[in-house]
C-alpha cells in the first residue's frame, strides 16, 4: 500500500504554530465565541507586487506552503492540491457588497478573480511555475482528506513530491452572521470542550500545508499511512466498526495507537458520537484534542495533520494537547479522527518512520 | 490494477433543454439555447444575453419534488441531472456496491446568498442561507436525493472543473476505491458570476461566436451534467450496457497568468499531449474535438494554438457547443461530455453556430453545420482560471 | 496637467493598492505596464473602471487601454480631451 512522507510543513493558525519552536507551551484562547489565525509578516513570504491584490486566505495559503516547501527543500512539486471548505470568502464577500452596495456599477475585476476557490492553487502554481497537476477540493469537512487521498492515487501513478494543504478564512461580517444564526457558543475556559453541554463552535480559519514523498528521505518527518472519509455514518458503532477496518487493513488495531487526536468541537450535538467513542479510545489508546487550540473550521483536519506530525517528531503529547492524565511511552502511531458538523467523519493515520 | 472505465448514464439541464433527450433535440436541430435575461435580476438584464435554464426556481422544486426551503437552484438542478443520469444508467445504489458522488461548482449557493446577504445582518429569515452557500451543499444533497451513496467529494478548478471530477472518478474506479460514480457539474447563474464576467470585459452582447476572427467574449449559461461511470468489472456484473468508454484524460496547468490563457497555449497542449499519450491514440486517431471555445479572444487564440501545436496541419474536425448553451463554467465539462457521448451515439457532429471567418493568423474551420460521419474518438477541452487546463478523451463503446 | 497627472497618481495607488510606490517615484512618462509600475491585463482593467468611476469615462473595447494607458500623461491626456479633467 502506497505511504506518503511528510518531509516538510508550514501551518498557520490561531497558535504560535508558525514558530518551528512552539510545542503547545503557550495557548492562545479564543476571542470569546470564535478564533482568528496569528498572521505572520507576509512580506517575508510573498512579493509585493503579488501581495497587493491577495486576500488573507490567499496569503495564508503562499506563506503556508511557502513554509512547507522551505523546510523540504524541495526544488519542484509533481502536483499542487488544496482544499478549502469557502475558498476566497473575503474577496467574495468584498466583490458581493460591492455589487449590491453600487447596484452593479464600478465593479473592479481584482476580488472577483481573487474570489474563486482555486487561487490559492494556482497561484502557488504560478510563484513556483509548476505546469504540473493542479487540484482544488471543496467539500466541507472532506476538503482536506480529499487532497490526501488524492496525493496517494497519484504516488501511485508515478508522482514523487506532492505539495496538499488545507486554507480557510473568515471575514468579520461572516463571524457577525454566524453568529446570528446561533452556530456560536462562548468558550467556557472552565470545561474543556470534549465536556462541552452545550451546543456552538467556535469558528475560526488557518492554512496548513504538507510536502510528501513517495519515498523516505533523510528530511522524513513522519509517514501519513491511509486516510478514510465515512459521509454521515449513523451510529458511533458504525464509526467503530469501519475504523477497526481501516485499521486492520494497516495491520493494527486500536491498541496500537498511541495517540488519537479527536476532533472534539465544542457543540454537543456534533460531538455525540465522538463522546460516545471516547470511553473506548481511552481504553485502547490515548485521547487528545486539537480544536481547543484551532477552533473549528472545514479544514481543520489539516491543523490536526500537523499537530500530529508534532507529537510524532518530538515523541511526547503535551498536557495542553491531551485530553486523559496517561502519557504513551512512545508515539508511533497517530490516528486522527475527525467529525465536522456530526456529518463528515474521517480517518487520518500518521506513523513514525 | 487498472481496470477500464465506462460511462453508462447521461443526465443534463441546461439552456438546451432540461433532460438529455430535449438537449439532443436542440443539438440536432441547431437551435441554441442562449437568449434574452428572464429569471437573473440584473440591471444588464437587456443589455446581454445568457443562456438560461427555462424554469424558475418553484417549477424546478416541483421537478425534485422537494419542497425543503433550503434547496436552492444549484441543488435543484444538479439533484435532476444525477437523478436522470442514474435512472439512464440503470444502477441501483442499493445493491451493495461502492457508489461515489463526486461534483464541482464554482459559485454554488451564490445565486440565494446574493439575494438575502444584507438582509441577513438585520432580519433572521433567511439565515439558513449561511448553510447551503458553500460548494458541499449541492453534492450532498445529489448523494442525499439518489440514497446510499459511500463516498461524496466536490471539486471547484473553475471552468474546468466538471472535467476534473470526471478524471477523479474514472482514477478511484481504476484504483478500486469505488466501483462506480455519478461525476460532473453544476452552476446555476448569478448575478455575482455575471458581474464577474462583465468587469473582466470578456462578455459579448451578442450571441458569442467562438473561432470566429470577430469574436467579442462569451455568452454566460447555467447548467447541470452528470454521468454515470463504471468499472468493467461493475458493469458486467450487472449485465449494463457502456454509452462509451473513458480512455484518456489529463490535468495539466498554464501557470502563466490568474485568468487569461498563455498565447502560445502551454498548459492546454500539455494536457491534450497527456491525455492522447494515456489513451494510446495517435493525433490522426481523433475523430472530432468538442472545443473549450468560449468565444473570447484569449481562449479561442490559445486553444487554436494548442491544437495547432499538437495536431499540426491534420486537425480534426472540431466545434465548440457553448453558442448552444452559453458557457456554463463548473458544468460546462460535464456538460460537453454528455454532447461528446450524443456524438458518438449518434455519429453526429453538432455545430459550431455563429461562425463566419476564420481567426487570420490561424485558418481553422469549425464544423458549422449538422455533419453525420461515422465517430469512434472525441477529445474534450476545458480551460479555466488559474491555468487549470484538463483533457478528456472518449471513445466509442466497443 | 501637472495637477491631473498628479491627482491620477494617488487614484491608481488606492485603485491597483500599490502600497510599496511613493507618488514621487512614478515618472509620468514610464510606461505603466511590463517595466515601470510593472502593471498587467488586470490592473488595465482596474484602470478603466478608475476612469468611470472618477471621471465618468466609459471605455467600451478593453482593446482601447493600450494606447490610453501607456504612461501617466497619456492618460492624463485621454482624460482632458474627452473634457473630464
Amino acid at each position: 500500500m502506497t505511504k506518503a512522507y511528510i518531509s516538510g510543513t508550514g501551518c498557520i493558525s490561531p497558535q504560535n504554530s508558525i514558530d518551528g519552536e512552539w510545542f503547545f507551551d503557550t495557548i492562545n484562547p479564543a476571542k470569546g465565541d470564535f478564533f482568528d489565525a496569528l498572521e505572520p509578516s507576509y512580506k517575508e513570504y510573498i512579493a509585493p507586487n503579488l501581495l497587493r491584490r491577495m486576500g488573507r486566505a490567499i496569503k495564508m495559503g503562499v506563506a503556508a506552503a511557502n513554509l512547507a516547501i522551505n523546510q523540504a527543500e524541495a526544488k519542484k512539486v509533481d502536483a499542487i492540491i488544496t482544499g478549502t471548505g469557502l475558498g476566497c470568502f473575503e474577496d467574495s464577500e468584498r466583490f458581493l457588497l460591492a455589487m449590491l452596495d453600487n447596484d452593479e456599477q464600478f465593479l473592479t475585476p481584482t476580488s472577483f478573480i481573487q474570489s474563486t476557490h482555486n487561487t490559492v492553487g494556482s497561484q502557488i502554481a504560478l510563484i513556483m511555475k509548476c505546469h504540473d497537476y493542479n487540484f482544488t477540493y471543496v467539500h466541507r469537512g472532506f476538503s482536506f482528506e480529499s487532497t490526501l487521498q488524492d496525493a496517494m492515487m497519484l504516488f501511485e501513478e508515478g508522482k514523487d513530491t506532492i505539495l496538499v494543504g488545507g486554507i480557510e478564512e473568515h471575514t468579520p461580517n461572516f463571524v457577525i452572521l454566524n453568529r446570528r444564526a446561533g452556530k456560536f457558543q462562548n468558550q467556557n475556559t472552565a470545561i474543556p470542550i470534549w465536556k462541552s453541554t452545550t451546543e456552538g463552535i467556535q469558528m475560526s480559519e488557518g492554512a496548513s500545508f504538507f510536502v510528501l514523498d513517495k519515498i523516505k528521505t533523510e528530511k522524513s518527518l513522519a509517514r501519513v499511512d491511509g486516510i478514510q472519509t465515512l459521509y454521515k455514518p449513523k451510529t458511533s458503532q458504525d464509526i467503530l466498526m469501519k475504523l477497526h477496518a481501516f485499521l486492520k487493513l494497516h495491520e493494527l488495531s486500536l491498541a496500537d495507537v498511541d495517540v488519537t487526536l479527536m476532533g472534539f468541537s465544542g457543540d454537543v450535538v456534533f460531538d455525540e458520537k465522538l463522546k460516545e467513542l471516547l470511553p473506548i479510545i481511552e481504553k485502547e489508546s490515548t485521547a487528545a484534542s486539537f480544536k481547543h487550540l484551532c477552533g473549528e473550521y472545514h479544514t481543520a483536519s489539516a491543523f490536526a495533520m500537523w499537530v500530529a506530525t508534532k507529537l510524532i517528531e518530538k515523541q511526547k503529547l503535551p498536557k495542553t494537547v491531551a485530553i486523559s492524565d496517561k502519557t504513551p511511552s512512545k508515539i508511533k502511531h497517530v490516528l486522527i479522527i475527525n467529525q465536522y458538523l456530526g456529518i463528515n467523519y474521517s480517518f487520518t493515520l500518521l506513523s513514525q518512520c | 490494477m487498472s481496470q477500464r472505465v465506462y460511462i453508462t448514464g447521461l443526465g443534463m439541464i441546461s439552456a438546451i433543454g432540461n433532460n438529455v433527450p430535449e438537449s439532443f433535440l436542440s443539438l440536432s436541430q441547431s437551435r441554441t439555447g442562449i437568449g434574452k435575461i428572464n429569471h437573473l435580476t440584473t440591471r444588464y438584464k437587456d443589455e446581454f444575453l445568457a443562456g438560461e435554464i427555462k424554469l424558475s426556481n418553484e417549477a424546478l422544486a416541483d421537478l425534485v419534488k422537494d419542497s425543503n426551503p433550503a434547496l436552492n437552484r444549484n441543488s435543484y438542478i444538479a439533484m435532476l441531472a444525477a437523478k436522470e443520469a442514474v435512472m439512464n444508467s440503470g444502477i441501483d445504489t442499493n445493491d451493495g456496491l461502492r457508489t461515489g458522488v463526486i461534483s464541482s461548482t464554482t459559485v454554488a449557493g451564490m445565486s440565494k446568498t446574493e439575494l438575502y446577504y444584507k438582509e441577513m445582518f438585520v432580519k433572521d429569515d433567511h439565515l439558513n442561507v449561511l448553510d447551503t452557500h458553500d460548494c458541499g451543499d449541492s453534492t450532498e444533497r445529489i448523494a442525499d436525493y439518489l440514497g446510499n451513496v459511500d463516498y461524496v467529494t466536490t471539486i471547484s478548478t473553475a471552468c474546468s472543473s466538471a472535467a476534473n471530477a470526471i478524471m477523479l472518478g474514472c482514477r478511484m474506479i481504476k484504483h478500486g476505491q469505488l466501483d462506480r460514480v455519478v461525476v460532473g457539474g453544476v452552476d446555476a447563474l448569478s448575478k455575482f458570476t455575471f458581474n464577474g464576467f462583465n468587469t473582466l470585459m470578456i462578455l459579448d452582447r451578442e450571441w458569442c461566436k467562438p473561432f470566429d476572427e470577430n469574436r467579442k467574449g462569451l455568452n454566460l449559461g447555467e447548467g447541470a451534467a452528470f454521468v454515470v461511470i463504471e468499472g468493467e468489472n461493475a458493469l458486467n456484473l450487472r449485465k449494463g450496457k457502456a454509452l462509451a468508454e473513458v480512455v484518456g484524460y489529463a490535468n495539466a496547468n498554464d501557470a502563466y497568468h490568474q485568468t487569461a490563457s498563455s498565447p502560445e497555449g502551454y498548459g492546454a497542449t500539455l494536457a491534450i499531449q497527456q491525455a492522447l499519450a494515456m489513451s494510446g491514440l495517435k493525433p490522426s486517431q481523433i475523430d472530432y474535438i468538442n472545443m473549450h471555445g468560449t468565444g473570447t479572444p484569449n481562449n479561442d487564440l490559445s486553444e487554436s494554438m494548442a491544437t495547432k501545436a499538437v495536431f499540426g496541419d491534420q486537425v480534426p474536425k472540431f466545434s465548440s457547443t457553448k453558442a448552444f448553451t452559453g458557457h456554463t463554467l463548473a458544468a460546462a465539462a460535464s456538460i460537453e461530455a454528455v454532447i461528446s457521448v450524443l456524438s458518438l451515439q449518434n455519429n453526429m457532429i453538432f455545430p459550431n453556430l455563429n461562425f463566419t471567418t476564420p481567426i487570420a493568423e490561424m485558418n481553422l474551420i469549425p464544423e458549422t453545420k449538422l455533419v453525420n460521419t461515422p465517430l469512434t474518438t472525441i477529445l474534450s477541452n476545458s480551460f479555466g482560471f488559474g491555468g487549470n487546463c484538463s483533457s478528456l478523451l472518449f471513445k466509442k463503446a466497443s | 496637467m501637472d495637477a491631473l497627472i498628479e491627482k491620477l497618481k494617488g487614484q491608481i495607488i488606492e485603485q491597483l493598492n500599490l502600497a510599496e510606490v511613493k507618488p514621487e517615484e512614478i515618472n509620468p512618462d514610464s510606461p505603466l505596464f511590463g517595466e515601470g509600475l510593472g502593471l498587467d491585463s488586470i490592473d488595465a482593467l482596474e484602470l478603466i473602471v478608475l476612469l468611470e468611476k472618477h471621471y465618468g469615462i466609459k471605455i467600451q473595447d478593453p482593446k482601447d487601454g493600450k494606447t490610453i494607458f501607456q504612461s501617466l500623461r497619456t492618460m492624463a491626456e485621454y482624460i482632458k480631451a474627452q473634457g473630464k479633467s
